[in-house]
């Protein structure tokens, strides 16, 4: 399987008369995406508003951010399973508006423990700093769904509406000279006997909460019932894949499944020469013994024979009781002479080590640790509060008092954290 | 830059074990390894007191030693408290741990002391303080003042202590966050590369070995036992009277059950936002089995239920929290003359 990502450099958006990519300028037209939306009878109206990179802006609470990207006629189509039927993604060509995304704001806030506030996006100061998205132009999306609609279906239609502007966005890019191309091809790795064999492991979702019966995580399906099943890493980066709509089990965003780091970090490796990136297991984290058991034993299987894995990374998609499935994967995989290394959230609020890890294997002893617990923000008064609504927007004007777990993309689990937590 | 130098009996010049009981004394400037001290402090910096006390005095009047210390060290209007080296003294490691300690909190000025991983007070202090790590071997005297210089150093500019291994120090196994160049992606696919070509990787997080809980001994006769159900998955009566926190709770609350026959879940909500609540709103006896409590109780295969259930939330609640919260726990479960307790989680 080849994917070819075409890179097209976006360092501004504006609004205009009509869609366009013009150098690194990406000119959008409000009234023809307002009517792709408005497509969807669950959207009434919709608010656009463009935030870059230093803006006094704060706009939240985030449903998802995505990239824009549109596949060339002759590849896997876009969204499989979400926007079309379930063919399998990660072939062809993928044009790319590098730098830009597609944010959606919701307009409740979760009111779980991810507080009310939600995951905010913040363009200036030191959470813009140390987040990811702090640096990349982005397009929000204000959608105002009918009143007195599940919240399933509202987060549906926001997806919906937010994958379609992504595709549209990047169709611009069709008709203009590509800036730089990027191959992903790992079938080399039978011919390349000798190098280590490593696979990656990564949790997809998390029964800490049930998902929605129409929710669409893997090329459209919910997951529910699901037993760990082999992908191949491009379908990670090409389509396969969003985070639940769940934002308090998060820590993923749909933006850091199209530029994984950890299969991009994986690729980069193979392309040296260091490795095999041999494939790739997507598993759920579970909410019963019973199913961790069935669950750490197929993706350890899978990756020690179909993969024939030497070693194998592992990153955990959740809170607390995702560790425990991360860990035993980890544990069965040593026993099998895999090795491993493990990402994992920090876990001690109070800032002691002893608190920090929810398991305790001899085995598993590579770690990286994402941090977030030690680090709070004070924000300011900005000049513009994006929400949905008033009630939103007052929670959100500050100053406020705010946990670095809240701003998104501070404490990815996708492998796009550079918050670290470090033992003294 | 105003210093104050603790030293135990022989190294300030009293003698060895013989003199273990003296008291504490103050003396005008530099004694013994305190010379060097100042030496690598640099200009700025001056021993103007030394306080010598015996081992043994120090530990078994560590209240008062404790009090005159405090006392001489804001006389001597200091800058910088520091005590030791100590090596594999245990006293001598202890008393400097409970000093440094005392003066660093009390006084608000930094402290510094060291000594060998095993020495008692290591264990005792590491939290609360910055310790060189000594080693055990008295001759490398000269190398362990050297990295107590520079770390008080840094301590007194007020800049950033790096790494226990960068610096010398006894990990005092506490966790900061840090915004690091490589992102976590790379740094496990790094560490994975390493481990398996055989490389060596430095592993972000270690855990932590727990004394096993020994099992207690089991209950002779069930028809006379008294039970008390408790819960982690943070059930309280509407209205959360106790305001116990959904996240790293630090309050636990006790709930009347009386003439209950199970729980009605419009009397009650969950403070825990880490598992799916809505099959416990439906029943709350699918967290804390009220029900089938008062089966058993009206069956005879238990004593007797106690009228109260106890609840917090356990979720990502830090060990410092869920002990304090276990202990009282346990001593209330006492006091109400309990034989057994059910615990249920999430």
């Amino acid at each position: 399987m080849q994917l070819t990502l075409a890179y097209h450099p976006v360092t501004s958006i504006r609004f205009g008369a009509k869609l366009a990519l013009d150098g690194a300028a990406l000119t959008v037209d409000q009234e023809e995406l307002r009517a792709l939306v408005l497509e969807d009878p669950l959207i009434e109206a919709v608010d656009f508003v463009i935030a870059a990179p230093g803006d006094s802006l704060r706009a939240g609470p985030i449903f998802d951010i995505v990239e824009p990207r549109a596949k060339a006629p002759g590849g896997s189509p876009d969204w499989p399973g979400i926007l079309g039927a379930p063919q399998t993604a990660g072939s062809g060509t993928t044009h790319v508006l590098r730098g830009a995304t597609v944010t959606a704001v919701r307009e409740d806030s979760s009111g779980d423990s991810r507080g009310a506030t939600g995951y905010i996006l913040e363009m200036s100061g030191a959470p813009a700093a140390g987040s990811p998205y702090g640096k990349l132009c982005h397009l929000i999306v204000v959608p105002h769904s009918q009143p007195n609609i599940a919240a399933a279906a509202r987060q549906r239609a926001y997806r919906l509406a937010q994958l379609k502007i992504a595709v549209r966005l990047a169709q611009a890019a069709f008709s203009v000279a590509v800036a730089s191309s990027e191959v992903f091809d790992n079938s080399d790795a039978e011919a390349r006997p000798g190098l280590p064999r490593i696979a990656y492991i990564g949790q997809i979702f998390s029964r800490q909460r049930k998902p929605q019966a129409d929710e669409h995580i893997l090329y459209g399906a919910d997951t529910d019932g699901m037993l760990p099943t082999l992908l191949h890493p491009n379908e990670w980066l090409d389509g396969a894949l969003v985070p639940s709509y769940h934002a308090s089990i998060g820590g993923a965003e749909t933006y850091f499944y199209q530029n994984h780091p950890v299969t991009l970090e994986l690729y980069r490796r193979h392309r040296a020469g260091e490795i095999n990136f041999v494939g790739s297991v997507a598993t759920i984290a579970s909410a019963n013994n019973f199913d961790r058991e069935r669950n750490t034993r197929f993706a350890a299987h899978l990756a020690k024979w179909a993969l024939r894995a030497d070693g194998a990374v592992l990153t955990k998609f959740g809170g607390g009781v995702p560790h425990t499935d991360l860990s035993e994967t980890a544990r069965l995989l040593e026993t099998m002479g895999v090795k491993t290394a493990v990402q994992v959230t920090d876990a001690a609020r109070d800032h002691k080590v002893e608190s920090a890890l929810l398991f305790n294997f001899p085995e598993v002893d590579a770690i990286v640790c994402i941090g977030g617990n030690d680090t709070q923000w004070k924000l300011p008064q900005v000049e513009r509060v994006i929400a949905a609504n008033s009630g939103l927007a007052e929670i959100l004007a500050g100053p406020l008092d705010i946990e670095s777990h809240n701003v998104i993309g501070v404490a990815n689990q996708q492998g796009a954290s550079r918050l670290r937590s470090v033992v003294y | 830059m105003r210093v104050v130098h603790y030293l135990n009996q022989f190294f300030g010049g009293l003698g060895g074990e013989e003199h273990a009981g003296s008291g504490l004394e103050a003396r005008d400037g530099a004694v013994g390894p305190g010379k060097l001290l100042e030496q690598l402090l640099g200009a700025d910096c001056q021993v103007v007191t030394t306080l010598v006390c015996g081992d043994n005095y120090a530990v078994e009047n560590q209240e008062a030693v404790t009090a005159a210390v405090l006392e001489k060290v804001r006389a001597a209007q200091a800058d910088l408290f520091v005590a030791g080296p100590c090596f594999m003294a245990g006293r001598y490691g202890m008393a400097a741990g409970a000093l440094c300690a005392a003066v660093q909190s009390k006084l608000n000025i930094p402290a510094v002391t060291a000594m060998a991983g095993e020495n008692p007070g290591a264990d005792l202090y590491r939290e609360f303080l910055y310790i060189v790590d000594s080693g055990d071997n008295g001759a490398k005297m000269r190398e362990v003042l050297a990295r107590m210089a520079d770390l008080a150093q840094k301590l007194l500019r007020h800049e950033t202590i790096g790494s226990p291994k960068d610096e010398g120090y006894l990990s005092r196994g506490l966790i900061r966050d840090e915004f690091v160049e490589r992102t976590s992606g790379q740094r496990l696919v790094d560490m994975i590369v390493r481990k398996v070509t055989g490389e060596a990787f430095d592993t972000e997080m270690r855990p932590t070995q727990f004394a096993p809980v020994p099992k207690p001994a089991a209950i002779a006769d069930l028809t006379k036992a008294k039970f008390l159900l408790v819960t982690d998955g943070g059930l309280v009566p509407v209205g959360n009277p106790d305001k116990i926190q959904g996240s790293a709770a630090t309050r636990w609350g006790v709930y009347s059950i009386k003439n209950c026959q199970g729980l009605d879940g419009k009397d009650y909500e969950i403070s825990h936002g880490g598992y799916d609540p809505q099959f416990v709103r439906q029943d709350p006896d699918r967290l804390v089995p009220l029900d089938v409590m008062r089966d058993l109780e009206r069956e005879g295969v238990i004593g007797s239920l106690h009228n109260e259930f106890i609840s917090t939330s356990g979720l990502s609640n830090p060990l410092s929290n869920t002990r304090r919260m276990g202990r009282e726990m346990a001593a209330k479960a006492k006091e109400l003359g309990i034989d057994a307790i059910i615990l249920t989680s999430t």
